[in-house]
């Protein structure tokens, strides 16, 4: 094998993480410093690092002809995107191949077949993909959403065509509902989006959000690494996951199903790199394609945890069309339960982003945690970037003995002076149906575990901070 | 007597250290009150050791805790809100934001003004725009009355605590 300099085109946690891989792998990492991040602590952890000049995301990680630019100069031989900004962008992952220079991710063909919503459910369709049921294109009339509705099973979605971020969409449980809600969707759709038409769709009551990993090399190999259950979301953002699924649980052949599904649509779309198909589920355990992310995902390290495969490495692999040493699907074995808790830099309350200064950083951790994170004394969170600093990972012989870890995990972890979702984190793990494993994506509207955190001012930790003040400046 | 004041948001809150025991080279007491109403309430006595240049606390002398390793001058956290400790008086331009004044809670760009000076604004009604970390935010008027001053422009990227915009309360 020979030494490649890879360019890691991200920043953050994910960037430390890309380097340890190509470490691990004997690559030569180079890291990108920018104007207003020349303290990142993944610098310190890259081999080397190039200069992208300017003050804005598009300016920088943004930047694909920059970045290109920069990779030539520096004789970069692969670029890895990590999550987020370039990760999914198929015209980069075509650019990098014209320029002669490996994407480490998979084809642009497959980033482009998965990368549109609506083109990757029809492709999926025809994979043997279920997908939410639902009418196939715009329903114009009131009787046609019945007759669809009749069909499918009620209680249905009406969905404005154009519609995005839970805005233009109403729950119909019955003909009346859509009779009384289908010019009213259709008003609305055409004010908020200038596209007054509706789709029919299932209604999935309770969903959880399971996502199978998937992970293919250039020569048609394609392997799962079984499921990841992401339901406890803000903002429809995950905010902790775990696997395997509790829903799932015991089913062993649930989880064969939706697993060996996965593989199928990566397997259709010539998948060659990581990459993750998104289902939802209902409560009657019937599953249904969402979404297939074309990049390693921020909760891969507890699918890494439960399986012992270094998902990066093996990307890293695959990319320059290297043997990942997996011999066939059966060798990929599950031992234990991993929990992963993303910390962000958010109010715990009102879950919004609440960017400050690290003032204190401490740790002590329980056997069996992974602190994946950019933190350090110092740091300043800026507004520029997501909230997320770190993603805390335990893992047990069991699921109790993972949640046990988390809890004294959390506990282990100081951070001072930067707002942060720990006690939210905390109560979560400490409430009852989330331990019993009895949760879905509704969890966080309806159990409201933010109205349970304790926002009692500390007297006692104020008297004591202020005593150690004037001690200091007696000269004690 | 030393004061420190806490500010917790608009509120702030007075404490007074009382007293000082010196008990040795590396031993010493203090005894803070709250200061409510003029009158001392929730006193609290604290002993305070040096070893190996970390300090140690406790309110017993007997239970001792170590407070994590964090600088001066300080800054904590309660759970949601980040506080600042001042020690004898309190710098001035900071916080303490007169009603109908808004202030930035967090650093962020202005995406839109939504109001102009002279307009007459309701409570709750959004006045400013702010984006901060791929987020918008309304900023909204905690008081009924005119918009009297504006003091940031669209695109301004801002700091936390930066007076944005003041209104007048209408009488």
């Amino acid at each position: 094998m020979t030494v490649k300099r890879i360019l890691i085109a991200n920043r953050g946690e994910i960037a430390m993480r890309i380097a340890r891989a190509c470490r691990e792998l004997g690559h030569v990492s180079v890291g990108i410093w920018t104007d207003f991040e020349v303290n990142a602590r993944h610098l310190e952890f890259c081999d080397e690092w190039v200069h992208l000049p300017g003050k804005s995301n598009k300016e920088t990680y943004l930047n694909i002809p920059g970045i290109l630019k920069v990779a030539k100069e520096y004789k970069i031989d692969a670029i890895h995107p990590g999550y987020g900004f370039l990760s999914e962008n198929g015209s980069f992952a075509a650019e990098c191949e014209k320029s002669g220079i490996v994407f480490i991710g998979p084809n642009p063909k497959a980033i482009a077949a998965m990368g549109d919503k609506a083109t990757s459910k029809e492709f999926a369709k025809k994979a043997g993909v279920p997908v939410v049921p639902g009418s196939t294109g715009a329903v114009k009339t009131i009787e046609e959403a019945i007759k669809i509705s009749k069909e499918i099973g009620f209680p249905i979605l009406l969905k404005a065509v154009a519609g995005g971020g839970g805005r233009g969409m109403r729950q119909c449980f019955t003909d009346e509902d859509i009779k009384k809600n289908f010019e009213a969707v259709g008003r609305e759709a055409l004010a908020s989006f200038g596209n007054g038409d509706l789709l029919v769709e299932k209604y999935i009551v309770n969903p959880h959000h399971i996502e199978v990993q998937i992970l293919a090399d250039k020569k048609g190999k394609v392997f799962h690494f079984f499921e990841r259950e992401c339901s406890i979301q803000r903002r429809h953002q995950k905010i902790i996951e775990e696997a395997p699924s509790p829903f799932i649980g015991d089913d062993e052949v649930l989880r064969k199903n939706i697993c060996e599904t996965a593989v199928r649509l990566a397997k259709a779309v010539d998948y060659d790199s990581a990459g993750t198909v998104e289902f939802v589920m209902g409560e009657d355990r019937k599953f249904y394609f969402l979404e297939m992310n074309t990049r390693i995902q921020v909760e891969h390290p507890i699918t890494e945890e439960i399986t012992g495969v270094d998902l990066i490495v093996c990307m890293i692999q695959s990319a320059f069309g290297e043997d990942l040493g997996i011999p066939s699907q059966e060798w990929i074995k599950r031992t234990g339960h991993a929990i992963e808790c993303r910390i962000c830099a958010e109010d715990p309350i009102t879950m919004l982003p609440a960017p400050g200064k690290v003032t204190g950083f401490e740790t002590n951790f329980p056997q069996g945690t992974r602190f994946d994170n950019c933190l350090y004394k110092g740091l300043n969170v800026t507004p520029d970037f997501d909230p997320m600093v770190g993603k805390l990972v335990t893992k047990g012989i069991v699921r109790d003995v993972a949640l046990r870890k988390m809890r004294a995990a959390l506990d282990g972890l100081f951070i001072e002076g930067l707002k942060n979702n720990i006690p939210l984190l905390k109560i979560i793990l400490h409430e009852e149906q989330f331990n019993k494993g009895h949760y879905s994506t509704s969890y966080i509207p309806t159990v409201k575990p933010q109205e349970k955190i304790n926002t009692e001012f500390d007297w006692m930790r104020a008297f004591q901070v202020m005593a150690s003040i004037e001690a200091r400046r007696m000269g004690l | 007597m030393r004061t420190y004041l806490i500010d917790n948001d608009k509120n702030e809150h007075c404490i007074d250290l009382r007293r000082t025991t010196v008990h040795s080279s590396e031993l010493v007491e203090f005894e803070f009150s709250l200061v409510k109403d003029l009158h001392y309430s929730n006193t609290q006595c604290i002993f305070v050791r040096r070893l190996a240049g970390q300090y140690f606390v406790s309110t017993d002398n007997a239970h001792w805790k170590k407070l994590a390793r964090q600088d001066l001058p300080t800054i904590f956290l309660n759970v949601n809100k980040v506080l600042s400790i001042y020690r004898g008086y309190k710098p001035s331009g900071i916080g303490g934001a007169s009603d109908g004044g808004l202030v930035t809670q967090m650093p962020g760009k202005v995406v839109k003004i939504v109001a102009k000076v002279g307009d007459k604004v309701t409570k709750s009604q959004t006045l400013i725009i702010i984006e901060a970390m791929k987020m918008e935010n309304e900023v909204k008027s905690n008081i009924d009355g005119v918009v009297k001053e504006i003091l940031v422009k669209e695109g301004q990227a801002l700091d936390q605590g930066i007076m944005m915009m003041t209104v007048e309360p209408q009488k």
